[in-house]
């Protein structure tokens, strides 16, 4: 759901860089308060992972295809959307100077929608699912529902850019996204059960 | 800085990880437009529409003149840069004691 240059006015994409800024502004405070030296290495090692595993497009039903996108699982991982705005702003800033994957004006938006949207559905689902179906049920669910409202959100914007009509923007990103979550979901629970599995002392459920 | 044995291993495995994807994903990842793109052909948007702003080095994750060996070096060199990156933001922001 990489937005390009050019699928957003200038002025619009100004706002969504002000909401950015915002964001990196608490992701900032975030850091300085929770990042221990200890889980350093693990937010470098998502990013890295977050950037691989979005070059693996997999098909999905009607000739398209979705990868994972992973502003839940960061969000889950430290049990803070702070820590997803650090790494997709790391991340995307990356794929758009160097590769051209998402505008570098629409920067502001598309950080918007993976982490903030993502990042925000993502953990607040999580919380909300964890004490009646569990941890990795929930995590499945809230990460799906992260890939899913983070694609209205981008069709929503769309249409307020002028680019899609509203109603094809949300009824394609909605079918498409519905699949690409299931993606989404899946990896997003391989990846806590591994961490579960070997590093249970990063995974911040655990500290809580 | 000082790392532990186990955060070596999650660096190791986190490089092992992205390189697996690089060599493999030019030959398997799907060519089929994502969502958003094929969102886009549904609402009939412009060919035109979407304008890159600047010249990238590397346009869709690839290095012409050597091909798939070019594909794959790129992602190495992303998924590199990434971490990088990634550290040096967590050793700036980190939390001071």
């Amino acid at each position: 759901m990489h937005i390009p240059d050019g699928f957003i006015p200038l002025g619009q994409c100004a706002i969504y860089y002000v909401i950015l800024i915002i964001a990196l502004y608490f992701a900032g405070k975030w850091a300085r308060a929770n990042l221990d030296e200890k889980r350093i290495p693990l937010l470098a090692v998502l990013a890295a992972g977050i950037f691989a595993i979005m070059s693996m497009n997999m098909p999905i039903p009607f000739g398209t295809s979705g990868h994972m996108v992973g502003g839940a699982l960061v969000a889950i991982v430290f049990m803070a959307p702070e820590a997803a705005v650090l790494v997709f702003t790391a991340v995307l800033l990356i794929q758009a100077l160097f590769f051209g994957d998402g505008g570098i004006t629409a920067l502001g938006a598309n950080v918007f929608n993976m982490a903030i949207v993502g990042g925000c559905v993502g953990l607040y689902t999580f919380k909300a699912l964890q004490g009646m179906i569990g941890k990795y049920p929930s995590a499945f669910v809230a990460a799906w529902l992260a890939t899913l409202v983070a694609a209205v959100v981008a069709a929503i914007e769309m249409a307020i850019a002028g680019t899609f009509p509203l109603t094809v923007g949300i009824a394609s990103m909605a079918l498409y996204h519905a699949f690409i979550g299931i993606i989404e979901g899946v990896l997003t629970v391989i990846v806590l059960y591994a961490l579960e599995k070997f590093r249970p002392d990063l995974l911040a459920w655990n500290r809580e | 800085m000082e790392l532990s044995q186990s955060d070596k291993y999650l660096i190791v495995v986190g490089i092992i990880f992205c390189i697996a994807l690089a060599v493999l994903s030019p030959y398997i990842a799907s060519g089929d437009p994502d969502g958003l793109e094929k969102s886009a052909e549904d609402a009939a948007v412009g060919e035109d529409v979407e304008s890159p702003v600047m010249e990238s080095p590397f346009p869709d994750y690839t290095y012409e003149p050597l091909d798939k060996l070019g594909e794959i070096g790129v992602l190495i060199f992303g998924g590199l840069i990434t971490l990088i990156v990634g550290l040096g933001i967590g050793y700036a922001l980190k939390k001071s004691d």
